[in-house]
């Protein structure tokens, strides 16, 4: 008589199964479709985290925070894993919903734009390519500073600086109204274009895309910000700098 | 090569740069093992297909995050099986899994009498019956690896514990599937 493993899998081919539909790749690309419209009702959504932030008058703890993402999430359908904590394990792109790692010659030869590298910060450590369905239409490039002298290493990303550049339009209304209580807005200029250096508690970010879609990025908090627009790329900059630090840097982009 | 069909590591890239076509394979060619591993951690065929609907669908929206070189189909069945999980959890309902052999179902590799086969139909229906009668842990830890012949990687993926529990707890669930069968051929 076989033993009782051979048995079982002998069982295999005798079992039953429920008929597999097959009707799954439909639902999938049913959810592509809805994906687009769900972008159309982020400026809903976006008045939902107003509500939120008016509710969270205290300062909110990062656990609050991260419970507050992680609704926010599931009503957004967003495509990417918030951040709840500080420094979650696994690579770097993966933690940040950054994309995917790549040269920067490649992420130059699949964006309509010219990648703004800041001199001051010199050539990036790591390049990262986000392109849709899960990054803005467009695409997104984020450069990666591991470590430089003088900025400290945030907590929140693990690295110094993260440059973040897409095609589209920073949109006032949307992140001023995200900022929790602690959190500074000021505009700016950076090299004649109009910027926001935000500050103080990390904050959310959303931009309008090239299609006019609001795009809530990867839905990580980010770290002190400038962020300007250089005739339709939205460039930002993030990393625990002083405000002159941070214009300094902007101004070097090019 | 012409005509071959595309591994798991060529579709993923095709599908990470936007290539819906890509995806669609990668759907059909998964479909049968995600929905089985969906339908033995719910019971249900119903909510098994809404898990693997939308554990397809997650996936799809996280390929970005999909590792370079990693294998797919643990990949996928850790996402489908999560949701096939939070379904039971969030319904507060648990349908007992209730695995059932094919009518007339006969080997390929003999021609016995008509008597062998039905002593043979009917120890595997006893010994079929006696798996379902097993905990839920022990059930599923056994229906993964040998009725869904997945690995042990796969099988660690499907129910969220790690590789090394995987082979404890099939130990544990064979050595009192045995002592069940002993018991029953004694009897």
């Amino acid at each position: 008589m076989p033993d009782l493993e051979e048995q079982l899998t002998a069982l295999s081919v005798a079992i039953d199964w429920p008929k597999t539909p097959s009707h799954l790749w439909r639902g999938v690309r049913r959810s592509r479709t809805e994906g687009l419209q769900l972008n159309r009702w982020a400026l809903a959504a976006v008045a939902v985290l107003v509500i939120f932030g008016t509710l969270l008058a205290y300062t909110p703890s990062r656990e609050a925070i991260a419970a507050w993402l992680n609704l926010h999430t599931t009503f957004l359908r967003t495509q990417s894993q918030p951040t709840p904590s500080p420094l979650p394990s696994g690579p770097l792109g993966e933690r940040l919903g950054l994309g995917s790692p790549t040269t920067l010659d490649k992420a130059q030869s699949q964006v309509s734009w010219k990648i703004q590298i800041p001199a001051a910060l010199g050539p990036p450590d790591e390049v990262y390519l986000k392109l849709p369905p899960t990054g803005p239409s467009g695409g997104e490039v984020t450069l990666v500073y591991g470590q430089r002298p003088d900025i400290r290493t945030s907590g929140l990303t693990g690295v110094s600086v993260l440059v973040t550049e897409a095609r589209g339009k920073a949109n006032e209304t949307f992140f001023q109204k995200m900022l929790g209580p602690d959190a500074t807005f000021e505009p700016v200029t950076v090299n004649g274009h109009p910027g926001y250096w935000i500050a103080g508690r990390p904050h959310m970010f959303a931009f309008t895309d090239s299609d006019g879609n609001i795009y809530t990025d990867t839905l990580r908090l980010a770290t002190d910000t400038l962020i300007f627009d250089d005739n339709g790329t939205v460039v930002r900059l993030e990393g625990e700098m002083t405000r002159a630090q941070a214009l300094q840097i902007g101004a070097s982009a090019g | 090569m012409e005509g071959r069909p595309a591994d798991d590591s060529q579709l993923i890239e095709r599908a990470q740069r936007g290539d819906s076509a890509a995806y669609e394979e990668i759907v059909q060619r998964y479909q049968q093992i995600v929905f089985r591993t969906a339908y033995v951690i719910t019971g249900s065929s119903a909510d098994a297909e809404d898990a693997a609907q939308e554990g397809f669908v997650k996936a799809y929206r996280a390929l970005d995050r999909f590792r370079s070189g990693a294998d797919l189909r643990p990949w996928l069945l850790r996402i489908v099986a999560n949701e096939a999980r939070n379904r039971v959890r969030s319904s507060g309902r648990r349908h007992q899994l209730e695995l059932r052999l094919t009518e007339g179902f006969r080997p390929g590799d003999a021609v016995p009498s008509p008597e062998a086969v039905a002593i043979a139909a009917d120890e595997r229906r006893r010994l079929l019956a006696m798996v379902n009668a097993l905990s839920e842990e022990d059930r599923l830890v056994i229906a993964s690896r040998y009725f869904l012949q997945l690995s042990g990687e796969e099988t660690a993926a499907a129910l969220g514990i790690a590789e090394g529990t995987v082979k404890s707890r099939l130990s544990r669930a064979l050595a009192r599937l045995k002592a069940r069968v002993e018991e029953a051929t004694h009897a």
